[in-house]
This record gives C-alpha cells, sequence and structure tokens, in this order.
C-alpha cells in the first residue's frame, strides 16, 4: 500500500516533468485518490507532413479521435498491473464493446513494474493502430478483419470514433 | 500427526479461498473484472497452498505453527469473547470435527493480516523426497539415495515460477547472515550498482526499478549483524526473522523483482552473447524474451536467467538436477552444474579474486522447480 502510493507519486511527478515530451498522452491523477486517474489520448494522421493523405489499409480510422482512458491500479501496483479501459466507446477487435475492457497481454500476465502507467498509454495507442483480430473481445470487430472486410471494419470503426470520440460540429 | 495435517490442509484451503481478490471497491466499477482477474486469482489459489519459502525443521513445525497462531489469536483477542471462548473449546490438537471453530479462528487470522503464517513450509531431510517419488521411477529413488548422502536438507519454495529466484534470495541472504561475509556484502554492493547504470543506459526510468533495488540493499544491511542499521531496525535479527521476510509479500516479491530487473539488464547488455541460447528456448529476439519471461512475475527460470543473474551479481550457484536422465554403467550419479560467474567480463577485475570458486549457493531442481539444498 505504502509501496503503491509511494510509486504512483514518482510516476506523477513524472507526468508532470514530460509533459510536452507525449502531446498525444495527457494522463490525470483524481485530485481525492492516487489510485485513479484517467487519460486521454490522442489518435493523429501519421501523414501530417506527407502532403495529401492517403486512404489504404493500415491508415487507423481511429484518427482524430479523442480517447478517455479509466485506469485503477490495485495496491500492489507495481507488481499487479493497473486496470484500464475505454470509457470512450471504440470499435476494436481487442477492446470490450460495452464495457471497455482492453485485452492487451501487458495488462495481464506480461505484467512488470517495468511499465509505467504513461509507457502503458503508448502500448494502448499501439495496440489501436496494431489490432489483433485473433483474439477478439469484440468478435463482430475481429470476425470483420478476419474474414478481410478492411473496408468494413475501417468504416464501422471510423463511425465510433465520429460519433463518440470527436467534438460534435455545431 | 495425521488428524492435524488434515486441519492444516483445511486451513489452507480456507485461506486460498477467503483471501479476497481485491480490496479496491472502485473496482467494481469495471464489469468485467472478474474476467479480468481470473487468472490471476486460479493462479494466485494454486500457489497459495505452499509458501514461499520453506521452514528448516521437520517434526513439530505443524504443532510449532498451531501453537503460534493459538498465541497470536489469544494475544490479539483478548478482549474479544467469541474469540476466546472458541478457542478455550478448541482441544490441541485441534479436531477435524471441530471445523467451525477452526474456522472461525482463522477468519479472524486472516481478517488481521496474519495469514502470512500459512506461507510456512518445511525443511526436511531429504527422506521425505523419497517418500514422494515412493511409487515413481527407480532411478529417481537411487538418485535421492545419493543425493541423501551429500545433503542434509531441503527447504521447499512455493511453486509460483518464482521459484528460483525466491530460492536464490533465501540461500543468499542466509549465507550472509551466517557467515557475516561483510567482504562479499561490499562485493555484491559493487555489483549491484554497476545493474544500476546497466538499466539506466537501457533507458529505463529510475523511479521504476529503485524502489526494488534498495528494498533489496536493505535485506543485505539486515542480515549483518553489528550493522548499525540492522540494531536499529531489528536488534535481533535471526534466521527467524528472516524466514518471516521471505515470506511476507511485500519483501519477498520486491526481492524477487530485484533480481528480475538485474537478470533482464545482464540479458540485454549482452544480448549477442545471450541471443543464440534465447533462439534455442523460443523464436523470440533477445528484447521480447526479457519482457515476456525475464520482467514479468511469475514466469519461469531457465538456464539463460541463471547465467545472467549469477553473471551479473557475480555469484556462483550449484544447480543438483534430480530427473530421470538414466545413468552410466558404473552406477547411479546426480548431474550438478556449477554456474560461474564471469568474472573477467567485470569491470571491477579486482573483485573477481575475492568470488569463491565454490558455490555456496546449492539449489535442487526438478522438473519444472527448484528448491533449496543444504549439503553436509
Amino acid at each position: 500500500m505504502k509501496a503503491s502510493r509511494a510509486r504512483l507519486f514518482k510516476e506523477y511527478k513524472e507526468v508532470q516533468r514530460e509533459k510536452t515530451a507525449d502531446p498525444d498522452i495527457q494522463l490525470v491523477c483524481d485530485d481525492s485518490n492516487i489510485f485513479k486517474w484517467t487519460a486521454l489520448i490522442k489518435v493523429v494522421s501519421k501523414q501530417k507532413n506527407g502532403g495529401k493523405k492517403k486512404i489504404g489499409p493500415s491508415e487507423t480510422p481511429y484518427e482524430g479521435g479523442v480517447f478517455q482512458l479509466a485506469f485503477a491500479v490495485p495496491e500492489q501496483y507495481p507488481l499487479q498491473p493497473p486496470q484500464v479501459r475505454f470509457l470512450t466507446k471504440i470499435f476494436h477487435p481487442n477492446v470490450h464493446f460495452k464495457t471497455g475492457e482492453i485485452c492487451l497481454d501487458i495488462l495481464k500476465n506480461a505484467w512488470s513494474p517495468a511499465w509505467t502507467l504513461q509507457s502503458v498509454c503508448r502500448a494502448i495507442i499501439a495496440l489501436m493502430a496494431h489490432p489483433e483480430p485473433d483474439s477478439p473481445l469484440n468478435c463482430d470487430s475481429g470476425n470483420l478483419l478476419r474474414s478481410g472486410d478492411m473496408r468494413g471494419f475501417q468504416s464501422m470503426a471510423r463511425m465510433y470514433t465520429r460519433l463518440a470520440a470527436m467534438p460534435k460540429k455545431g | 500427526m495425521q488428524n492435524q495435517d488434515g486441519a492444516v490442509a483445511d486451513r489452507e484451503k480456507e485461506s486460498a479461498v477467503s483471501i479476497p481478490i481485491s480490496e479496491v471497491d472502485d473496482w467494481a466499477n469495471f464489469a468485467d473484472d472478474d474476467i479480468m482477474q481470473q487468472q490471476s486469482a486460479i493462479h494466485a489459489e494454486e500457489a497459495k497452498k505452499i509458501p514461499f519459502v520453506g521452514d528448516k525443521y521437520l517434526l513439530c513445525c505443524n504443532l510449532t505453527v498451531l501453537a503460534s497462531y493459538l498465541l497470536y489469536a489469544v494475544t490479539l483477542f483478548q478482549g474479544n469473547s467469541l474469540s476466546v471462548v472458541s478457542l478455550s473449546n478448541t482441544n490441541y490438537p485441534m479436531p477435524m470435527k471441530n471445523g467451525w471453530t477452526v474456522f472461525i479462528i482463522f477468519a479472524i487470522l486472516i481478517t488481521c493480516g496474519i495469514e502470512k503464517f500459512c506461507y510456512m513450509e518445511l525443511q526436511e531431510p531429504l527422506s521425505m523426497l523419497a517418500a514422494e517419488y515412493e511409487s515413481g521411477s527407480p532411478i529417481l529413488l537411487e538418485k535421492i539415495k545419493v543425493l541423501d548422502q551429500q545433503y542434509a536438507a531441503i527447504r521447499r519454495t512455493r511453486g509460483d515460477g518464482n521459484c528460483f529466484f525466491r530460492s536464490f534470495m533465501f540461500s543468499y541472504l542466509e549465507h550472509i547472515l551466517e557467515s557475516q561475509d561483510r567482504a562479499e556484502v561490499d562485493r555484491i554492493k559493487g555489483n549491484v550498482e554497476e545493474c544500476r547504470k546497466t538499466l539506466q543506459s537501457l533507458g529505463h526510468t529510475d523511479f521504476t526499478f529503485e524502489d526494488f533495488f534498495s528494498l533489496f540493499l536493505e535485506q543485505l544491511e539486515c542480515v549483518l549483524q553489528g550493522n548499525e542499521d540492522s540494531i536499529r531496525f531489528s536488534p535481533f535479527f535471526s534466521q527467524d526473522e528472516l524466514i518471516l521476510r521471505s515470506r511476507d509479500q511485500s519483501i519477498s516479491d520486491y526481492v524477487v523483482m530485484f533480481f528480475r530487473f538485474v537478470t533482464s539488464g545482464e540479458i540485454r547488455k549482452r544480448s549477442e552473447f545471450f541471443e543464440p541460447f534465447i533462439l534455442g528456448l523460443t523464436n523470440a529476439t533477445v528484447e521480447q524474451f526479457c519482457k515476456s519471461s525475464v520482467e514479468p512475475m511469475g514466469e519461469e527460470s531457465d538456464h539463460v536467467h541463471i547465467t545472467a543473474l549469477s553473471d551479473a551479481l557475480g555469484v556462483p550457484i550449484r544447480v543438483v538436477y534430480l530427473d530421470r536422465s538414466s545413468c552410466d554403467i558404473g552406477g547411479v550419479s546426480v548431474n550438478h552444474h556449477d554456474f560461474l560467474p564471469t568474472s573477467a567480463n567485470k569491470s571491477n577485475a579486482k573483485g573477481g579474486s575475492t568470488v569463491p570458486v565454490k558455490p555456496f549457493i546449492t539449489l535442487l531442481y526438478r522438473p519444472g522447480h527448484y528448491d533449496i539444498l543444504y549439503p553436509k
């Protein structure tokens, strides 16, 4: 308990110090409870400087979205992983469509104290760019990808990004 | 004795069930958290049946454990009529029929966080090992006889995937406690600093590992008697204290994790040396191997881990293999392998001379598990 608090406090200071280093991740600690954190992750275009945007299978349908994550840190942290879930609705094979639960090895058996809340956010961004359709939590999404229906997957995911992860226009 | 064993086993079962998976109420917000926790819960339940580190004394140990439970319960709950009544109703040794009493006492103890007592295991003479294989392979039985001639006792560790690191931890600290070898402690501290630099140069943020490092160094200080710190913290640091600490999850797991960091750092620092061995084990790169098989708790250790840890800390380790590999015509012999640190590659070459050639840490390997052996 004491150890986890001390560690989280160090992470908190690090986050404050490194705020500018990772502009796509905004990690915030709950005002009253250091075991509760939220993060906003921004998915930006990879071809920012490439002029005209190309639409292709490698492009992420989450582009332009801002996704909110909730962290619940256990008392045994950092020996045990934080529990992380999406608060923002997302259509992704490894994210539970209803609960936002994330299927990611480092949040389960491959966790180690070498990870931090910040690096977990980076790993989740990487998971968004590289879904693993073979271990799906969202079967509809996984099936679209596994059957090779990239267009179907992309448009579903993009639709939910627009609906849930982008500011409403007007 | 039979009866008690039953009672103890019973209580251990209860403890495994009644230890709450999570105490953070906020987690209730996570609808599927039972799914997320399931794997670790099963893991924990299985593993908790055996303590982190075993006990050295065979006979009367169950009695001692039982007695200490009762003593604790009495001292803690003198004012509590329920527990006093239930205790006075309990005959000693505790009969099985009194299951409710056992349960009540145990539930109380659990809630008071004294459950670390149930991590206790025995250190046993090797004949116990033979009993385990009674109906097993004759080769094993022969080998145990050979072992019995060379080794006095065995101390079991919990088979939770950390058994190599945990055995190493206990064995090393016990050696320091008994030998009071200040030179060795100073030497290993140098190596630990070296490991710290390695991790820093590999891009680890300090705060991710510094807690684990300082906890290990603290344990080192504590086992050295006559040290100011050890007097201040625990004037009577004894083997019992070491056992208690090794069973205290908040210490034991942190030291295990310290070793995991050290091992991972050493493997990545000398990745070109370890790469072929890792490719032989898995299909992973050195980086992937460290991330998936060294750094996470509960990942079992192999030759690669032992070599790396031995090299990094400059501590020789002997591993005795109890397996069914058949023997030469000459008769039964038990294989062992000494992991001798390559002190040549250490920058502090002067430290090389102090490295003892004969390992003072002996571990017994049975496929999938490490325990501690005590030479005669």
